[in-house]
């Protein structure tokens, strides 16, 4: 079993928007030429051939995501997402899995607030099929019953087998819940054990004939493949495919948080608490997101991050320490997280919300900030190094409806951040005063220290939702 | 204080240089594009370096694979390839504690490091302009490497933390663990890589001297340069920071050889804060990732566990809806190791009928073995797997380093698909009737035993 020194989950957590300055070569990293093909009936085609290995990755997003969600039916996207492997054209559930295996393909749906996905990755010699297989499951999917009644109790089950995992897998869906709280970007994408169990089939076929069709389809292709070809098996299987009958979801903006408010997750026994403090941060196409991302480098998005070397370096209070940005198409979270045993939860928040408060105060000085922009620099070019890298990269340019030079010309922005922007960027993060705070550990032990940071609500790890009831 | 004092490590290292001319990887490569153009030498002071230049993006990759896990180890110092895979990044007699990082990230690398049974390695990850900053922090650390102890105590809590998370707050990792210490009765692998507590807590800075002078050195390592690269550039950096560096005695070889296991063991893991059970069983498999038989064992628990498609999947998941998940890999490293099974349950699931699904998906593939299209299957998502491991430098680099340590050539990772190719249908159930035997397994259970609470919520308690 392999230990890690060290996981940062999303280490350069926005590859996509994130990249840099330091030297010359790493200035010219930029997307391969691609081409895009709309078809008639409003399916975005985006061909990026590149011969590397024997490999073709796809990436497909259809708009729409689990924003569409019904109140109260949050899981909706995500179930139905994944039903349309389960039986697809002429194959039942056990063929469609057998066809993509026999093939040493993958293929996985899922949903993201913004967009139903599909990943796949095959070898160059089945693209035919394996096409043919996504056309199945997007336009002919069998919706059969009795493979729903599994995948919803599977959904249901699977959150309950998370909840005795490790806690650091579900802060995060914790901590959205509890600042998103009745606004859409709280509601978990694959739904909490009430949600799930409110869902029936006649809800997943509702979804997809409002949300799915052809106009909110883009098919993403990188890798070893012939274009030629591939665009017309593309006209010929998905050209027909109609339109969805419903209106895209719409969400406005939340607004920052003012003053805190602390949720307890009651874990008996753990033996450690694991904890985020978030607000309000940033949206994708933010002017700022360059600096924005030298601030979120320098404060909690690498090793030498002031919060990991605060919690872990310097005091060894925690394994890891980070801060991230969710940029959505409305303002996501900025937030902090760590974890720290049971003992030591007041020393390691204390701790946080002090480095928080260095970071407005004192800034970033410039070697710091030098360091960052090569740091970003450095780490840029592997988030494109791939077919499936690329395959997501131009899919999720084109959802967004962003020109290429969203990453082309990410590193130049980077490199030019002026100090003065970097140290305008820094309210991305919240000031102390203004924090939504989330634990989850022992509350027999450390429900006294929550309390201390603001208006407490509790709930239990094996309540079914993931915010208290309403 | 200096483990290897600068005036030894030069007087040493003035007899230092390469003991061969680089040597281009033979024709077996050529399938695999850029694979020609690797070279790789061994220093007079007995470290291997191999080199892959492959120039898709301006970025380059520096493994080092020392070998070195917890199979080295014993009661005391358990968990200690661990932590000093932690104290690797702190200090050296030339750099304070954490200035490795810093001087790293500025610029532009990151770095990682993972620690096994069998292997500890460190991993750069940087733009190809910073390659002679990595080489001259790595020659540092491998000569130089400090123990300063308020640094020792201050990491023996940020290992504890990782332990907490990974094992101790997680059902899987304790019952893991608790089967592990069970199945070797003989063999070190029954040591947890992250260390027992009270070894975490009581390691001394002398366990860490010893252990650095034994274990990383240059004639215990293989380093592996990947991506963007002049090979002659690499080997001539290697020359300055690193063949001055001595050669140390040779590691105390593992000669204990597990007994066989003389019938099944159970354990039953209790835990208070649990809702699923777990049912998992661990199979000595014989075989070590240097085997002949390994491409066997792999494909065997490829059609055991890969995909929607595979046996234990379809049977506990999809047919019978006993289990949430379904699966099965085999450890392999030096020596033989573990081939897990395990299946995790609903809330309230039945360990009895998981248990006697699996016990006849197991028997079946040992009595009636695997249809040719189930072979081909494993064989193509093998394929895939080693195809998109050539995808990137990093899976490059992973590959020739894991090749070189446990097969003794790193141009042997180019013969993987052929081996896969080579397996057939009758050694795959020759090695299942021969391995997933009851009495050849520990069998291990977690049962959550808390009372099914009622949920509380308290709103504005403050």
């Amino acid at each position: 079993m392999s230990r890690l020194r060290f996981v940062f989950a999303a280490l350069v957590a926005f590859a996509l928007g994130t990249a840099t300055a330091a030297s010359p070569s790493s200035q010219s990293i930029r997307l391969p030429d691609f081409q895009t093909v709309q078809l008639d009936n409003g399916v975005t085609l985006l061909l990026a051939p590149r011969k590397d290995v024997p490999m073709v990755a796809a990436t497909v997003l259809v708009r729409g995501g689990s924003l569409a969600d019904p109140a109260g039916k949050e899981g909706t996207a995500d179930l139905l997402a994944e039903l349309l492997s389960k039986g697809a054209g002429d194959r039942d559930a056990l063929a469609f899995a057998q066809t993509v295996d026999g093939a040493g393909g993958s293929l996985g749906f899922g949903s993201s607030s913004e967009a139903i996905t599909a990943n796949a990755q095959f070898l160059s010699r089945d693209s035919g099929l394996m096409l043919s297989l996504l056309a199945d499951a997007l336009l002919r999917p069998k919706m059969d019953a009795a493979e729903f009644d599994k995948l919803r109790k599977h959904a249901i089950d699977g959150i309950a087998a998370a909840k005795d995992g490790d806690p650091r897998r579900l802060i995060g869906t914790y901590s959205d819940a509890w600042l998103f709280r009745g606004h859409p970007y709280g509601r978990p994408d694959s739904g909490d054990e009430t949600s799930l169990a409110t869902i029936t089939l006649g809800d997943l076929q509702a979804f997809r004939q409002q949300q799915m069709g052809g106009d909110r389809l883009i098919i993403s292709i990188a890798g070893d493949f012939d274009p030629a070809s591939v665009t017309a098996q593309v006209r010929k299987d998905f050209g027909g495919w109609g339109k969805a009958s419903g209106a895209l979801p719409q969400v406005s903006a939340k607004a920052r948080e003012s003053g805190r408010r602390v949720l307890l997750v009651d874990k008996p026994g753990a033996t450690q608490t694991y904890f985020a403090l978030a607000n309000i941060g940033s949206q994708h196409g933010d002017p700022a997101r360059a600096a924005q991302d030298l601030v979120q480098t320098a404060f909690g998005g690498r090793f030498t991050s002031m919060l990991n070397t605060e919690l872990r370096v310097k005091s060894g209070l925690t394994y890891g320490a980070r801060s991230s940005i969710a940029r959505l198409r409305q303002p996501g979270d900025a937030s902090i997280t760590s974890f720290t045993k049971t003992e030591s939860t007041k020393a390691a928040i204390d701790l946080a919300i002090a480095t928080l408060d260095r970071l407005h105060q004192a800034g970033l000085d410039n070697t710091t900030l030098q360091s960052a922009k090569h740091y970003i620099a450095g780490q840029f070019p592997p988030s494109l190094e791939t077919a499936p890298q690329l395959a997501g990269a131009i899919a999720w340019l084109a959802l967004y409806g962003d020109c290429r030079d969203y990453i082309d010309g990410y590193l130049g922005q980077v490199a030019a951040a002026t100090p003065e922007q970097v140290a305008a960027a820094r309210t991305v993060f919240p000031d102390s005063r203004d924090l939504v705070l989330v634990a989850i550990g022992d509350a027999a032990k450390i429900r006294g220290v929550m309390r201390g940071y603001g208006p407490l609500t509790e709930m239990k790890i094996t309540d079914p939702r993931f915010s208290p009831t309403p | 204080m200096r483990l290897l004092p600068l005036a030894c490590a030069f007087a040493l290292g003035t007899a230092a240089f390469a003991a061969h001319a680089a040597t281009p990887a033979p024709s077996i490569s050529a399938s695999v594009p850029g694979s020609g153009a690797i070279v790789s030498k061994t220093l007079a002071n007995g470290l291997t370096i191999i080199v892959w230049p492959d120039h898709d993006i301006p970025s380059a990759n520096y493994y080092t694979f020392y070998k070195v896990g917890s199979r080295n180890e014993h009661a005391g110092i358990t968990g200690l390839a661990h932590f000093f895979e932690h104290m690797m990044f702190n200090g050296t007699t030339r750099r304070k504690p954490g200035e490795f990082d810093r001087t790293m990230e500025a610029a532009g690398g990151s770095n990682n490091a993972s620690t096994s049974n069998d292997l500890t390695i460190y991993t750069d990850w940087f733009p190809s302009s910073a390659l002679e900053t990595i080489f001259d922090l790595e020659g540092d650390r491998m000569a130089n490497l400090a123990f300063d102890p308020k640094v020792v105590e201050s990491e023996r809590g940020v290992v504890y933390s990782e332990r907490r998370s990974s094992v101790d707050n997680d059902s899987m990792g304790t019952l893991m663990e608790q089967m592990q210490a069970t199945a070797w009765l003989a063999h070190p692998y029954q040591i947890p890589t992250i260390g027992w507590p009270s070894d975490i807590e009581h390691w001394k800075s002398d366990d860490l001297r010893q252990f650095f002078k034994t274990y990383y050195a240059p004639n215990n390592a293989v380093l592996v340069v990947a991506g963007d690269v002049d090979p002659a550039q690499v080997f001539q950096l290697a020359d300055t920071y690193l063949a001055t560096l001595p050669r140390q005695p040779e590691p105390t070889p593992i000669t204990t050889v597990e007994p066989e296991q003389l019938g099944e063991r159970r354990i039953v893991v209790e835990r208070a804060d649990a809702q699923s059970p777990i049912v998992a069983y661990a199979f000595h498999s014989g075989i070590g990732a240097g085997s002949k038989d390994y491409p066997t064992l792999e494909l065997l628990t490829t059609i055991l566990a890969q995909g929607q498609s595979s046996r234990l999947h379809q049977r506990l998941v999809e047919k019978e809806q006993a289990a949430v998940d379904a699966g099965a890999f085999a450890e392999a490293g030096f020596d033989p190791g573990l081939l897990w099974v395990y299946a995790a349950l609903p809330p309230g699931g039945d360990t009895g009928k998981v248990e006697a699904l699996l016990d006849d998906e197991l028997a079946k593939i040992a009595r009636t073995g695997v249809s040719a299209a189930e072979l081909d299957k494993a064989r193509n998502l093998k394929l895939s797997e080693f195809w998109r491991e050539m995808a990137t430098i990093n899976g490059k680099a992973s590959a020739l380093g894991s090749y070189q340590v446990f097969n003794g050539d790193y141009r042997k990772a180019f013969a993987a698909p052929a081996a896969f190719e080579a397996v057939t249908a009758a050694r795959i159930q020759a090695l299942a009737a021969k391995v997933l035997r009851v009495q050849n397994r520990t069998t291990g259970l977690l049962k959550p035993t808390a009372a099914a609470e009622t949920t509380i919520t308290k709103e504005g308690a403050r």
